[in-house]
């Protein structure tokens, strides 16, 4: 199947969700599960949650409603994270999901299209919680 | 004079290795791994702005950049890159023509030689089953540090049949794989035109340090 690389769609906004506000029982349940352990609240304060809580934050959206012909099939290919602001109980946090990028690349299996998404989480402050570039392989 | 003709920085979208990491790691591991500088080859692009002068000074090592891009024929290193050469061939571009690369790359003052040529579908090997030759080519990358059982073996048969000189590069996208494989040149070489020059010049071979890793480990 022939892919389309319309880079129109690089910088397009596809989603904004405001979330509702971060609860102490969602960080304490992601810690249990994931194992990524709860941090050392600053002076005995507010709970801190782990580094990764960020990833169980999503917007509405996960993908643009409208997508150039990539291929038939589509995986996760993984994502980077840039680590902001922590997160505390309270917290209302707000996703900004664009398409970052898009791109070919040939390996040993073929050529491969890549579609990279990215989210800025930010705070009720307008701190920067994180940034992650999540990205998405097709053929 | 050793080089690492072949490397990726975090610049390449697959790679997580900051350069200053892969000059801290080759300072610690230089009993074992004599490496004097390594050449950058980013995947499908080319930055005039990028400079590492201060690192090399800081640190003792030549850092010289080029690129990997990728053609009908597989990926190919381009060393010497220039304007002229970036403003006629898009490197994002993955179905370049290497019948054009190659030499229209020497008629601009730089050399293209296809790296892992044994790899399947993005190796020389397996497209000259069914294509003819490509015109210019003076060297293949014979030792990988990437390639798998058997890939870098390949080679050799492109090698006798064509007379392609063999260089080496490590292929590296971590810290730890810098330096494994690379290409020791019989002069010195202080900037990319002595590179683009010695490669067509010839009078170097690939070295392979992997056997003195696993023993030093």
């Amino acid at each position: 199947m022939a892919i389309s690389l319309d880079r129109s769609i690089v910088g397009v906004e596809f989603d904004r969700t405001v979330c509702e506000p971060v609860t102490e029982t969602e960080i304490r349940t992601y810690s249990a599960i994931s194992g990524d352990p709860l941090p050392p609240s600053p002076g005995g304060g507010a709970l801190v949650a782990a580094p990764t809580f960020v990833v169980s934050v999503r917007g509405k959206k996960f993908m643009p409603p409208k997508l150039p012909n990539l291929g038939a099939a589509g995986f996760d290919a993984g994502k980077d994270i840039e680590f902001g602001e922590p997160i505390h109980p309270g917290d209302v946090l707000t996703v900004v999901s664009t398409v970052h990028d898009v791109y070919e690349k040939t390996g040993r299996s073929g050529t491969m299209a890549f579609l990279v998404l990215r989210a800025v989480i930010t705070n009720q402050r307008g701190d920067q919680v994180a940034v992650i570039d999540q990205k998405m392989m097709f053929r | 004079m050793i080089l690492d003709l072949h490397t990726h920085s975090e610049a390449s979208e697959d790679s997580r290795a900051p350069v200053e990491a892969y000059l801290k790691w080759l300072v610690r591991k230089r009993s074992i791994l004599p490496i004097d500088g390594i050449v950058l080859t980013e995947h499908r692009q080319w930055s005039q702005r990028v400079d590492y002068r201060s690192l090399e000074d800081q640190y003792g090592l030549l850092i010289l950049r080029g690129a990997e891009v990728e053609t009908d024929y597989g990926h190919i290193l381009v060393y010497g890159v220039n304007d002229r050469i970036t403003e006629r061939f898009d490197f994002t571009n993955v179905r370049l023509s290497a019948q054009e690369l190659v030499p229209a790359v020497t008629e601009m003052g730089g050399i293209a030689l296809p790296c892992h040529p044994g790899r399947p579908t993005i190796g020389l090997y397996e497209h000259y089953a069914t294509k003819p030759p490509i015109e210019g080519v003076v060297a293949v990358e014979a030792l990988n540090g990437g390639s798998r059982r058997g890939e870098n073996e390949r080679v050799h048969e492109l090698i006798e049949r064509h007379g392609y000189r063999a260089f080496g590069g490590s292929d590296s996208h971590l810290v730890s794989l810098i330096g494994v494989c690379a290409t020791e040149f019989d002069c010195g070489i202080r900037t990319t035109d002595d590179l683009v020059a010695a490669l067509f010049r010839g009078g170097y071979r690939p070295v392979d340090f992997r056997d003195r890793l696993r023993t030093a480990a």
